[in-house]
């Protein structure tokens, strides 16, 4: 069990000494039990910080934010910055290392582990309540425990968990500079990419049903891109009516542009954009399941992102994520990489 | 259905003129109506122009009221539809809607001396204040034109200002000296110290860069020039020119219906976001 | 018109209500949303994902067709929406405020044609709180009530298996004259409950912006508050917050190209968000609301502090859309509080 105690001295202790400019992590927030992102740069703030089953939020994000700014003001990073990572966002910090997008002396990484859990889904909570609100939930083992106004609730974590938990294979942030909690890699909650697989029994008629009827429920909100800290371009593909312009883009770069979707949100453009992101997700997605959980609609994202996740692991042995100094997926290629792929 | 909103009239690009050559480069466009007439503006207001397939862009109305024949914008090439703009031809057809926004309180100005003050692509918008006052030559006192480009070959409307010096002051200006340039050497918030205006009975207006707008203003008020004796325009990005797409806002005015033009006086009392 | 409906017979009214697309709250994909109902209409949702406001102002609205043939001038071809009339039913009180506003959008300075055509063909049958819905309910501090008729064209109560069902306006009249028989005559006793059922709903605590009143001035004073970046540090810039909002407006319009010769597209209007980085983009690539920081006063200042300078009123009604479901924390009863309580 992870002391909530350990990971705050580590956040003063950092902050007072003056090895870190930030602590990116989790405190309470103003909507019930719900945590949410916060970055201290006091000692004094290291009290906020907590841990609990809704730290949801991959805040590798806020390093890609952080990047962005410095850039945008003509600045170096004057100390790393610190963060709160879970195994799925360690594996998130590491692939932006791997594409350069900061160093590893940039961060420091205070990994927590998922241990036997992961982090709760709201809609599977919702059910189980039945209207009731929860105002705290604390791990406990294999259980989580909620406060409601009608007394404690216990629930078993399987079942209110996140699917992505329950598939996770590592659910411990093996980049680290410290880290909180047991190592419990190899539990079996639930097989790696079973959602997945239930989804691809089904015949292809049954899927492209599936997927029309969410295609066609997609808002195009972005939450899936914004909220993905794999999605950092500047200049996104698959949104180029509006682009970030700076007083050197020429007005030919702009006037060329190709609009490969249009801003109506209808089928064919909701397609493009959603295959699109998952295929420049390819062997950079590590599971975080961000874009599902902030996507307003329910639109099951993950299922997408994770086929191209086991392609790139069934076909080229490939795990997101899992060293910095391996190459990319996209950017190598080995002699024994399968041919017939393409077809 | 009612009138739709946001339905173009169909124009006839009439007649095209480059002002300025290079990456930022200037057209003249003179449309006229396909069918019937175009509607009636006032001095400063805007207009939606289309060029179908490419969308819509805002922009001022450089001709005087006065002329019923055709509406004139100059046009910098700066992004997608501008860009489509400089490659249209005289005859090809474009749409067009309008007009939006307020005016120059123009008619309020009689017997006044009027100052006014451009910077590259500025000019058009207080073109028409510039055309109608020496039109209506005797309503108005001293008329006195300062306008800047960065280099000679950036000032627009070249010959039209030479034409006007036989009615109105026009003092030229270049950012920095060049050979066989007789006008001021220097920014256009100096070329204006330069002249000294006199704030008596007198009105300002000033339309450019902003970073020029700011010393000018700044220059103005040195000089005696009261806050609302000067005027300026504010451009922010707009897709309705109808108040209703939310983007144009300054604080609770959107530009589109409450703008272009402001009094210096009403503009600092709106929150910087323009 | 005030009126007794046994909950069993819901079903026969909507039957009754020929020439009419009927819409209800539908749970489908673990959201509810408003869809077309045939036979049954359930109305024991909590509230919608989305707003209704789609019904008069669809995420996606074409103005016109355009056809150029090279060397010929370009043809265009209005788009009108369809004389469908939709009863929207189970409209919660907060989502029935927010039609009068969006009302005042598009029809101050010039009437917008395209929401007023369809405007016209909604009516909004409304369902009053017996209690919030959402923890994150707000109304009463926007001036709002879980009983508000604001907006609405009928308003129903749920007393247990039957309904209390007044009509507010003349289409409501009407909604309820077209299946005069279904509906009996309230007793002492229902007039009582409702009564009693209202006052119980408006006594439920609730979140609260505090003096909304003030919060015009307090923020008008805290344009330039360093607060604005520091609350809008985690802000994704998605636009789950306005595309949900029932009163949220801002549009953007485009050319869709669909052939390129000959020249042939549409030219359409989709929902736009002050939330996203480019919104206000100039061509030259200057940006009046640079940061995540600006982009949170805009939406916060434009529901509580412009919206009421022009209107008289806040643009917010306290539906808690835009916390509930803002991935990242952000809560705008928490924001409003925070600056009105520092401003100088």
């Amino acid at each position: 069990m992870i002391n909530i105690q350990d990971i705050r001295e580590t956040a003063r202790d950092m902050l007072t000494k003056g090895e870190v400019r930030a602590v990116i992590g989790y405190r309470r927030g103003s909507r019930g039990m719900l945590a949410e992102p916060t970055f201290i740069t006091s000692a004094e703030q290291a009290d906020e910080l907590v841990w609990d089953p809704t730290c949801f939020h991959n805040l590798s994000l806020y390093l890609v934010h952080d990047r962005k700014f410095l850039a945008h003001i003509r600045k170096n990073a004057e100390a790393p910055v610190a963060i709160v990572a879970k195994g799925c966002d360690a594996r998130s910090i590491v692939v932006l290392m791997q594409e350069h997008y900061f160093k590893r002396e940039d961060v420091y990484i205070i990994g927590v582990s998922c241990e036997g859990t992961g982090v709760l889904d709201e809609r599977k909570l919702a059910k189980h309540l039945n209207g009731a609100q929860a105002s705290n939930v604390a791990f406990d083992g294999g259980d989580f425990v909620f406060t409601t106004a009608e007394g404690e609730k216990r629930l078993p974590a399987r079942e209110v968990m996140a699917d992505r938990c329950l598939e996770c294979r590592i659910p411990f942030p093996r980049e680290h500079n410290i880290v909180f909690g047991e190592d419990k890699t190899g539990r079996q909650l639930e097989a790696p990419f079973a959602a997945l697989t239930r989804f691809e029994a089904q015949g292809t008629g049954a899927r492209w049903d599936f997927w029309s009827h969410h295609f066609d429920r997609c808002i195009r909100c972005f939450a899936c891109r914004s909220v993905c800290p794999m999605c950092y371009c500047d200049e996104c593909v698959v949104d180029s009516i509006t682009f970030p312009v700076t007083t050197e883009t020429t007005a030919e770069d702009k006037a060329n542009r190709i609009r490969w979707i249009e801003r109506s949100a209808v089928r064919s453009e909701n397609i493009t954009y959603l295959m699109t992101r998952a295929m420049h997700l390819a062997g950079r997605c590590t599971d975080c399941g961000e874009c599902e959980r902030a996507c307003p609609v329910n639109v099951p994202i993950r299922l997408l992102n994770n086929k191209m996740e086991r392609e790139a692991r069934e076909q080229f042995g490939f795990e997101p994520g899992a060293s910095i100094g391996g190459p990319s997926l996209v950017a190598s290629f080995l002699d024994r990489d399968p041919g017939d792929f393409i077809r | 259905m009612p009138h739709n909103i946001y339905l173009p009239e169909l124009a006839r690009i009439a007649y095209i003129k480059d002002e300025v050559y290079g990456e930022r480069a200037i057209k003249t466009f003179r449309v006229e109506p396909v069918d019937g007439e175009l509607f009636e503006h006032a001095c400063g207001q805007c207009a939606m122009l289309s060029i179908f397939g490419r969308g819509e862009s805002m922009i001022s109305i450089a001709s005087s009221p006065l002329i019923r024949e055709y509406k004139q914008f100059s046009i910098m090439r700066v992004g997608r539809v501008s860009s489509a703009f400089h490659d249209l031809a005289v005859g090809d057809v474009i749409g067009l809607r309008g007009p939006y926004g307020n005016s120059f309180p123009i008619d309020d100005w009689r017997g006044k001396n009027l100052y006014l003050i451009g910077g590259g692509c500025g000019l058009a918008p207080i073109w028409p204040v510039i055309t109608t006052a020496v039109a209506q030559r005797a309503n108005f006192k001293n008329i006195t034109v300062f306008y800047g480009g960065r280099t000679s070959r950036d000032i627009m409307y070249r010959a039209e200002l030479e034409k006007l010096r036989e009615s109105i002051d026009v003092h030229l200006s270049i950012d920095k000296a060049e050979e066989g340039w007789d006008g001021y050497c220097g920014f256009v918030p100096a070329a204006v110290m330069d002249k000294d205006p006199v704030p008596d009975n007198a009105i300002a207006i000033t339309c450019g860069p902003p970073i020029m707008i700011k010393f000018v203003i700044q220059n103005l008020n040195k000089l005696g020039f009261k806050d609302e004796q000067i005027y300026t325009t504010i451009e922010n990005k707009m897709k309705c020119g109808l108040g209703k797409c939310g983007r144009c806002n300054v604080g609770k005015d959107y530009v589109c219906v409450k703008g272009p033009v402001y009094s210096w006086e009403e503009l600092k009392s709106l929150p910087e976001e323009y | 018109m005030e009126k007794i409906l046994d909950k069993k017979r819901i079903d026969d009214w909507i039957a009754a209500l020929d020439n009419w697309d009927i819409q209800g709250p539908v749970l489908e994909d673990d959201i509810w949303s408003y869809q077309p109902v045939s036979g049954a209409v359930r109305l024991d949702h909590p509230n919608t994902k989305q707003s209704p406001k789609g019904l008069a102002f669809p995420q996606r609205e074409i103005f016109f067709k355009f056809e150029q043939i090279k060397g010929e001038a370009p043809r265009l071809t209005q788009v009108v929406p369809d004389e469908q009339r939709h009863a929207v039913f189970g409209v919660r009180p907060c989502d029935g405020r927010g039609v009068p506003r969006m009302d005042l959008v598009f029809n101050d300075h010039v009437e917008d044609n395209y929401y007023q055509a369809r405007r016209k063909n909604v009516a909004y049958v409304g369902l009053a709180c017996n209690k919030p819905p959402s923890a994150n309910c707000f109304c009463l501090s926007v001036g709002g009530s879980p009983v508000s008729t604001d907006g609405l064209d009928v308003q129903m109560t749920d007393l247990g298996d039957r309904y209390f069902v007044k009509a507010i306006t003349e289409t409501g009249k009407g909604l309820m004259a077209a299946a005069g028989k279904l509906f009996a005559e309230p007793s002492a006793a229902d007039q009582k409950q409702v009564k009693q059922v209202h006052a119980e709903a408006v006594a439920y605590p609730q979140r609260a912006v505090r003096n909304v009143e003030e919060v015009p001035a307090k923020l008008k004073a805290s344009f330039k508050s360093p607060l604005w970046q520091e609350l809008a540090q985690a802000c994704i810039g998605c636009g789950i917050c306005t595309f949900l909002c029932p009163t949220c407006h801002c549009f953007d319009i485009n050319d869709e190209v669909q052939s390129k010769a000959p020249l042939k597209g549409i030219r359409v209007r989709t929902w736009d968000n002050c939330q996203f980085p480019d919104f206000t983009m100039h061509s030259s690539g200057h940006n009046p609301r640079e940061n995540t920081g600006a982009r949170l006063r805009q939406r916060v200042a434009h529901k509580f502090q412009y919206f009421p300078e022009n209107f008289g009123m806040p643009q917010c009604t306290g539906c808690g859309r835009c916390i509930s479901e803002c991935p990242v924390g952000i809560d705008i009863i928490n924001v409003v509080n925070k600056v009105a309580e520092n401003a100088a």
